[in-house]
């Protein structure tokens, strides 16, 4: 594919955007390599020297935030890993399995779509409540698997490989199950590793369901922990420190940016491109 | 090697019938062409014989064993898609090494197997690649060679020459048919291309709307067309029809009055017809030539001059709202708008009934 030439006026506008929205993050960068002390007198220099490892360091020494990380991770991978099977499986069976009420199935499932979190948030708690399972992996874990939009895009990606295929691996003596893990699933990497890409970062960001549901300060993820460490409305105090969490915690996004991003553009643009 | 055998087979979709008891024997080492339009459901028969769709009635067999309970895998069959269907994710080598790893081949026999495919389909050189980057003719290849490797009974077409351009798919029409000397193996080859049929086949199956219209050599199906399907369908340029009156003419032939009035003998016994049917008359291109002299059977004016080199092709329209192909010499002086007179070779004439059943000269 040849890359597209932007207009001269058309690429200052783009990075004007760029700068803008990455001003916060600098800012936050910068504060984070800052002393409380400093801070706590003045967060205009933020550009300037001295600066500290101070509040890295501190981090480290928080035991606290591992463990959210380490929460944060659990949550994150477990329900990747729970959403791509779940939504292979569906997908496989809706695209290429007989069954009864497959379409009627398939259309609930989709009504799915249309159901906003806040409307059933309510029941959920209610629900694990009920069996006394909030605080555990599992609740945080649970919800996030059921995801319509996960389930319809494997559909759609099954269903755009020719069944030529299917039926030349059947006359080569493989099983349903061999047709479906050694030859169909390795040709649904690219929509995988797209739909697996943005669970892990709307699990890793999630911060509503696990305010709710993990209120053990041991099972906090690291959004509701780095939440509960603001101390004022202001934030005066810690400012620092505040900022190199906030840091840390956008590092493994960044790594999963960085190893991702081709299929990250691609799932951009081909969602523009629809 | 092994021959097939298909009694009475029928296929339904919901309320429609797309094969309806179709019987066939497939000699062990025949070559057997399914030919027909789009729709017939020469397709629907291979695919029954490979296992990809269900067989509703009747029975399936493939040398002495009954198949049609099988699985795919299990009726020891190699298929060849239209569009290649390998495998996009794996190396040719491996393409050509599922099948046999699925039915636990020794490693060693798996690597002999690919070596000697790939020697004899020159495709030595692309075991290393992926289908996605190979030219139509090389996966085309690959996906022969995936079938070869497997040493099956019986080995199924599924028109995979269409995918193809024209010079290549002559070429690999030519392979396919030294592939069939070399191995003489069975070989069912579905096609919609009739110069495909013909070159390839030692049987040509004709299939129009479900139903085999006639079983044959290619030159059987050529000379002797069955039905009126079959003679429209087998032969290019298209074989050329008129309403006809018959008439009993002399030594017991058939006589035939054109639609211009004009006599001609057939060579076909008049004993032999039905009574008091409407026919019509099938006349191929080749055997209604334009008379230089200027003495023949049926005049009309040339629409289309279509010169093909060796011959030309002469459209004409005899004026009374019937058309004709008729051949000339390729160096031809007719022109769009000439006035031609046709010599019909009679002799070579074919009838066919209001049922559409074809009628021949014997020993044709």
């Amino acid at each position: 594919m040849r890359a597209m030439r932007l207009h001269p006026a058309a690429l200052t506008l783009v990075i004007i955007g760029a700068v803008i929205m990455m001003i916060p993050l600098l800012w936050v960068l910068g504060l984070s390599f800052k002393s409380n002390a400093e801070l706590l007198a003045d967060t205009s220099r933020v550009f300037s020297p001295p600066y500290t490892l101070e509040n890295y360091l501190n981090i480290f020494g928080n035991g606290e935030v591992f463990r959210w990380i380490i929460n944060s991770l659990i949550v994150s991978l477990g329900m990747t890993t729970g959403v791509l099977v779940i939504s292979s499986l569906a997908g496989y069976a809706f695209a290429r399995l007989d069954f009864p009420f497959r379409n009627l199935i398939f259309i609930i499932v989709l009504l799915g779509l249309a159901v906003p979190e806040q409307a059933v948030i309510i029941a959920r708690h209610q629900m694990f409540s009920a069996v006394e399972m909030h605080n555990t992996y599992f609740a945080l874990i649970i919800p996030g698997m059921a995801t319509p939009f996960g389930v319809f895009l494997m559909t759609q990606y099954f269903k755009a490989i020719p069944k030529d295929i299917d039926e030349a691996a059947l006359l080569d003596g493989a099983s349903r199950f061999t047709v479906f893990w050694k030859v169909l699933l390795p040709l649904t990497i690219p929509a995988q590793a797209t739909l697996g890409i943005f669970v892990f970062l709307t699990a890793w960001n999630d911060y509503w369901w696990p305010l709710i549901s993990g209120t053990n300060k041991e099972m906090f993820t690291l959004t509701v922990g780095i939440a509960s460490t603001q101390q004022n409305f202001a934030q005066t105090e810690g400012l620092g420190f505040l900022m190199s969490q906030a840091v840390f915690a956008a590092l493994p996004i960044l790594i999963v940016y960085l190893i991702f991003q081709k299929y990250i553009i691609q799932a951009v643009a081909g969602a523009a491109g629809r | 090697m092994s021959g097939v055998r298909l009694s009475r087979i029928s296929k339904r979709f919901g309320d429609v019938t797309v094969i309806d008891q179709v019987s066939l024997d497939i000699e062990a080492g025949e070559f057997v062409v399914f030919l027909g339009p789009s729709g017939c459901g020469k397709s629907t028969i291979l695919r029954m014989i490979a296992g990809l769709e269900t067989v509703d009635d009747g029975e399936i067999h493939i040398g002495e064993r009954r198949v049609d309970h099988l699985k795919p895998g299990e009726r020891g069959v190699a298929m060849v898609f239209q569009n290649y269907a390998l495998y996009p994710h794996m190396t040719v080598r491996d393409n050509l090494a599922f099948g046999l790893k699925n039915v636990g081949t020794d490693k060693q026999v798996i690597s002999k197997r690919i070596d000697e495919a790939a020697q004899s389909l020159e495709i030595t050189a692309l075991l290393d690649r992926r289908p996605g980057q190979l030219s139509g003719g090389q996966r085309q290849r690959v996906a022969i060679a995936r079938a070869i490797v497997k040493e099956p009974a019986l080995f199924l077409f599924d028109e995979p020459l269409s995918n193809l351009d024209a010079a290549l798919r002559g070429r690999t029409r030519l392979e396919l048919a030294q592939l069939h000397q070399r191995l003489g193996a069975t070989m069912v080859f579905v096609t919609h291309d009739q110069v495909e049929a013909m070159t390839l086949a030692d049987r040509i199956v004709v299939l129009n709307e479900c139903k085999i219209e006639q079983i044959g050599s290619p030159m059987e199906i050529y000379r002797r067309p069955a039905t009126q399907f079959v003679a429209t369908f087998v032969g290019s340029p298209r074989i050329n029809l008129l309403p006809v009156t018959v008439n009993a003419g002399t030594d017991d032939k058939a006589a035939i009055a054109l639609p211009n009035g004009e006599q001609l003998l057939t060579a076909i016994p008049m004993a032999k017809l039905p009574e008091g049917e409407s026919f019509t008359v099938g006349i191929r291109p080749e055997h209604a030539r334009i008379a230089e002299d200027g003495v023949g059977e049926v005049t009309g004016t040339a629409e289309v001059v279509e010169r093909l080199g060796e011959r030309c092709l002469i459209y004409l329209d005899l004026g009374n709202g019937h058309k004709l192909t008729a051949e000339d010499r390729g160096g031809s002086t007719v022109k769009a708008g000439d006035t031609c007179t046709v010599k019909v070779k009679s002799s070579r004439a074919h009838l066919f009934d209001s049922t559409g059943k074809g009628w021949h000269a014997e020993g044709e």
